[in-house]
């Protein structure tokens, strides 16, 4: 009876190569399963090592340094959480990593979406060549300039701040590209007849376009979490002081110093996956929606 | 006019940021690279002296090469991966959204956590994951990050756990996209299902796989925070990439000269690969 509801599924089945009709033949079936053992194995593989090391940063210090390594773990403390949460005043490194990364939502919609808006909706004279200089910018990592720019920002005397860091997200090539793709829908008509009413340019913007564009903002917003609290080479170059670590980098310190044991090293890591596969989580159907639509565009 | 003018204003908040992250430090590494610098300060012109000396580095020459097998190896193990798993997903109606959300899971952790747990799993010891599993199945253990010969690899199947499923979502999406009556009206005509796979699905993604071939190229080759953290180049400079001497260079050696000229060098390289992709792509269509 629930194998019957099991191949009931197949009704469903409006998409792909093999039809509905193919999957009553019992090869098609055979190979079908097949498919899907394959991708239960890649699913296995794509979660089993997170799982592992979530599960092992809990296990008590003998069994951590047990050989061979215990693969389903026997003991689950998950207090050591808290403890090493006090213990390494994680406070700081999460709310340094929340400032910036708040900061960097912030810049990534409001400086890229201006960008897009006037070059998709407003299109003064020199569109074409800014658009132009923007997709230019596409194809240059700005890994390869650290130099310059960490010079630029130690002219401007921003060491240890989190502002270089945010602004840098103001500055994204992919995003524009993202938010124009998207304007260059949104009708005529309403950006027209706001003008009629004597909007200005920039009210037009915050009134119109920004509301008409919650999908959009959602997904880069989401990728600009996403990218600034992973974000190390320009953080850790930036920020020098212990207190104003982000989470980011004060992983890779417990990482390079010696007098840090395994298990704080394994609860670093608990701590800078937590918040990502939290808002993956909550967001994952928008998170889903967008790298499909960045695919589409790109 | 005044309708240019404003528009403008609108715009030189965000230009400036551009300027400032990406188009000012451009030129000035192309400046640098030609200057004779002490620590990050110019002194002086240099002419071509930081390039000769970076090119007469006899890391660079192995930093050239294994950039390159970077990208090839990325290839060989992580191109046809999506694509494949896409293809595979598509065809699937049981589990569907669990199997699409653990496959992006690994996308989601940030990069040096992802490098801190596989250094965990591939750790050379008997108290790695990988090596006591090897151990239990009654083989020997295998010095994963100690090895010349299989370092690059192995660091390239890490980022292809990471990077793989994101892009198998970009594929699906394309596959998704595709007219279902393309696949009913073969199915009519009498074809089985690798003629359609072969004759309709491949021709359909075909496009957007050259896209994104020549994107993992451009990303693969820029390697640096993954050899840096997971063995510092080593061992014996088998896994040392140009980005990660130019790291070196730059914010251990502090010759900003030097690093420079290999940031222009990297720059060169990118472009003609990007080149040679596009006249090959060109008489392809043709």
């Amino acid at each position: 009876m629930k194998a019957m509801t099991f191949l009931q599924f197949f009704n469903k089945k409006r998409y792909g190569i093999i039809s509905y009709n193919e999957l009553r033949n019992k090869r098609t079936k055979i190979l079908y399963f097949s498919l899907l053992a394959f991708a239960l194995i890649v699913v296995f593989i794509s979660a089993v090592p997170i799982i592992w090391i979530l599960l092992s940063s809990m296990k008590d210090i003998k069994e951590l340094f047990e050989v061979p390594p215990t693969i389903i773990p026997r003991t689950f403390h998950p207090e050591k959480i808290v403890e090493v949460w006090n213990k390494m005043n994680f406070f700081t490194y999460y709310k340094n990593s929340f400032i910036m990364v708040g900061g960097s939502i912030v810049c990534a919609v409001i400086f890229n979406g201006i960008l897009a808006y006037v070059l998709s909706i407003l299109k003064p004279k020199g569109t074409k060549f800014v658009y132009m200089l923007v997709l230019w910018s596409l194809m240059i990592p700005n890994i390869i300039s650290l130099v310059p720019i960490f010079k630029n920002i130690v002219s401007l005397k921003m060491l240890n701040s989190f502002i270089p860091l945010c602004f840098s997200f103001g500055a994204n090539a992919f995003f524009v590209v993202l938010y124009k793709s998207f304007f260059d829908a949104i009708p005529v008509s309403l950006i027209e007849a706001a003008k009629m009413d004597g909007c200005s340019n920039l009210r037009i913007f915050f009134q119109i376009v920004f509301p008409l564009s919650q999908p959009i903002n959602i997904v880069i917003a989401i990728f600009a979490f996403n990218a600034a609290w992973s974000d190390f080479l320009l953080s850790f170059l930036v920020l020098k002081r212990d207190e104003m670590f982000t989470v980011m980098v004060k992983l890779y310190t417990i990482s390079q110093t010696w007098g840090f044991s395994k298990d704080l090293q394994l609860m670093g890591v608990f701590f800078s996956i937590i918040p990502p596969i939290i808002i993956f989580l909550i967001f994952q159907k928008y998170i889903i929606q967008g790298i499909a639509f960045s695919g589409i565009k790109g | 006019m005044k309708k240019h003018l404003s528009a403008w204003i609108l715009m030189i908040p965000t230009l400036l940021l551009f300027g400032f992250y990406i188009w000012q430090p451009l030129f000035y590494s192309i400046y640098l690279s030609v200057s004779e610098t002490k620590g990050y300060e110019v002194i002086g012109f240099a002419g071509f002296k930081n390039y000769i000396e970076v090119l007469n580095d006899p890391v660079f020459l192995k930093a050239l090469f294994n950039s390159f097998a970077y990208t090839l190896w990325s290839l060989v193990i992580g191109f046809l991966v999506p694509i494949i798993l896409a293809i595979v997903i598509n065809e699937l109606v049981h589990l569907s959204s669990l199997i699409r959300i653990s496959i992006y899971l690994p996308n989601i952790v940030p990069m040096i956590a992802t490098i801190l747990i596989w250094k965990f799993i591939l750790d050379p010891g008997a108290g790695g994951l990988l090596n006591s599993l090897l151990m239990g199945l009654g083989m020997g253990k295998v010095g994963w990050l100690q090895q010349e010969a299989i370092i690059i690899p192995v660091i390239i199947s890490t980022l292809t756990w990471k990077a793989a499923g994101a892009t198998t979502l970009i594929y699906l999406a394309r596959l998704k996209g595709i007219n279902q009556e393309l696949y009913e009206a073969a199915e009519i005509d009498g074809t089985n299902i690798f003629q359609r796979l072969r004759y309709i699905t491949i021709p359909q993604i075909y496009n957007l796989g050259r896209i994104l071939l020549i994107l993992q190229i451009l990303a693969v080759f820029q390697i640096l925070i993954e050899p840096w953290l997971y063995t510092g180049g080593g061992p014996n400079n088998a896994s040392v990439s140009l980005m990660l001497l130019n790291w070196n260079y730059a914010f251990r050696d502090f010759q900003a000269g030097k690093a420079a000229s290999i940031s222009v060098i990297v720059n060169i390289i990118l472009i003609v690969l990007t080149l040679i992709y596009l006249t090959f792509n060109k008489e392809q269509d043709e």
